[in-house]
């Protein structure tokens, strides 16, 4: 029975022919485009990781502290949240960076009649405080303590970097809805079309008594293989594409974003657009099915 | 196997009532055949929409096998039409699909095993005398033959009963006369058969009993 319902399901695919396709197309497209942006934020949030990891907070002191009062301080700070690593750099020690840093022009350093630089810490987060609200209290608690003049932990351009990937997938989302909004209607259109050529088959259904699953169930099928079909065409679209791309693009990612290679989507990922696009075609099938 | 008491039918056409069947009762037993006779508008196709219930009676009961029609669920209908067979004038053959594929897409439908449905076809096709117009397209088939089809589909998932709505109403009356020897045969093999006609010699000529209707109403039951 499966047989003869998959079987008049693909009669009718074929009998829908320009309109099947076209939905089969829309499918493809909104699938595409959501993965495509849904590839595009992977790597970059790949990229907003790294960079979380090696995020460093540079806390500067009023006034350097005595040796011996060093590392009380560094585990005072260590304690105010999930630090990893501190760091102590000393005034002699910063200008010496300082002096590297200026290289040929080092002799200018000289010149000042005292060491302008502060005394710092250094601290290198751990992993569970990588997140921009934990790195955000943790700032606000090393601020406060009294011998600490300034902070210096550049969070906002991660969370801007992190809103930003937000926003990228949000804006994916939003087209790929858009087309998949179209995509579902073109499948009811094409599947609401076929019902209507098929009129005469299904009055005779109902006539000789055919269960009314076997009278539905053809036009439910027809949409999942649109829908399937869709899927699988934008996947292919999208490995195209970024075979295409990847030699072309990766040297560039690397240069500004720091990524060692670029990713295509996880198996989960392939797996929700597969069946995305099942339930796109599903939905239309079974808007149409309430037609029949 | 079927029973009709005091069954009426209104159709409703904007603010008009238009009554098509008035205080209908009869009884006609299983194995029997029977003739519905009357001039076209006295009733017959609405009686036996009622009876497959594609309508639903105003007022009244109706018994069809062990079904309580006029109280059928909807969920239900598919399975009172599977104990019977329906041929209609317009035949309502598919056109895009072979005399076989017209008879097998009835079993398909209703699930019949694979290996069952070509010898059932084609016996169904013998019982008419069209085996050998099998492969044929409806376009192809006179409408003596497109006729005997629609007899072929109808008895090849043998039903209890046979409903036949002026089967002959498009045939000449030397193919009308072989028709009704059709359906005398599939009586003969125990099939309940319940023909509307407004050939009334023709129904005549069969020598069955004859529910004779006229203006929606019963007016005569011959025996």
């Amino acid at each position: 029975m499966l047989g003869f319902l998959c079987g008049e399901a693909l009669r009718d695919l074929v009998r829908a022919g320009w309109i099947a396709l076209s939905s089969v197309l829309l499918i493809a497209l909104s699938l595409l485009t959501l993965g495509g942006f849904w590839m595009f934020s992977t790597n970059l949030g790949g990229a907003v990781a790294r960079w979380r990891e090696q995020l460093r907070i540079i806390v500067y002191l009023k006034a350097e502290p005595p040796p011996a009062a060093v590392d009380a301080l560094g585990g005072r700070m260590r304690a105010a949240g999930d630090v990893a690593l501190v760091r102590y750099v000393s005034k002699a020690e910063a200008l010496q960076a300082l002096k590297r840093q200026l290289g040929a022009q080092a002799a200018v350093a000289d010149s000042l009649p005292t060491n302008p630089l502060p005394a710092s810490f250094e601290l290198t987060l751990a992993g569970t405080a990588s997140t921009p609200a934990a790195t955000r209290a943790l700032v606000e608690r090393l601020a406060a303590m009294p011998e600490v003049e300034e902070v210096q932990g550049g969070t906002e351009w991660v969370e801007r970097l992190t809103q930003f990937q937000r926003l990228l997938g949000l804006v994916g989302l939003g087209v790929g809805g858009v087309l998949a909004l179209a995509a579902i209607l073109t499948v009811t259109t094409a599947t609401t079309l076929v019902l209507h050529a098929r009129r005469e088959e299904l009055d005779i259904m109902r006539l000789v008594g055919a269960p009314e699953a076997v009278i539905r169930l053809p036009l439910l099928l027809q949409g999942i293989g649109q829908g399937l079909f869709g899927a699988l065409l934008a996947l292919l679209g999208l490995v195209g594409a970024y075979r295409l791309v990847r030699p072309r693009l990766e040297p560039l990612v690397t240069l500004t974003l720091g990524l060692p290679h670029t990713t295509f989507l996880s198996p989960a990922a392939i797996g929700i657009l597969l069946v995305g696009g099942v339930l796109l075609g599903a939905v239309g099938g079974w808007l149409a099915k309430g037609r029949a | 196997m079927i029973e009709l008491h005091r069954v009426s039918k209104v159709f409703s056409v904007g603010p008009v009532k238009v009554p098509a069947l008035s205080d209908v009762s009869f009884k006609i037993d299983k194995g029997e055949f029977a003739v519905l006779c009357g001039p076209s508008g006295a009733g017959k196709t609405t009686l036996l929409r009622l009876l497959y219930r594609d309508e639903v009676p105003s007022g009244g009961r109706i018994n069809v096998a062990d079904y309580n029609v006029s109280a059928l669920p909807r969920g239900r209908v598919p399975e009172l039409r599977r104990a019977m067979g329906i041929v209609f004038q317009d035949v309502k053959l598919l056109r895009g699909r072979t005399v076989y594929e017209n008879i097998a897409f009835v079993l398909r439908v209703l699930g019949t095993p694979r290996a069952e449905i070509t010898p059932r076809a084609f016996a169904a096709l013998k019982a008419v005398g069209l085996s050998a117009r099998a492969q044929a397209y409806p376009a192809q088939l006179s409408q003596g033959e497109a006729q005997r089809v629609a007899l072929a589909r109808a008895i090849v998932k043998e039903p209890a009963l046979l409903l036949a709505d002026e089967p002959t109403g498009n045939l000449d009356e030397g193919i009308a006369a072989e028709l009704f020897e059709l359906l005398k045969d599939i009586w003969s093999r125990g099939t309940t058969v319940l023909l509307a006609t407004h050939q009334a010699a023709l129904a005549e000529r069969l020598s069955r009993r004859t529910l004779v209707f006229h203006g929606g109403r019963l007016v005569k039951d011959a025996r």
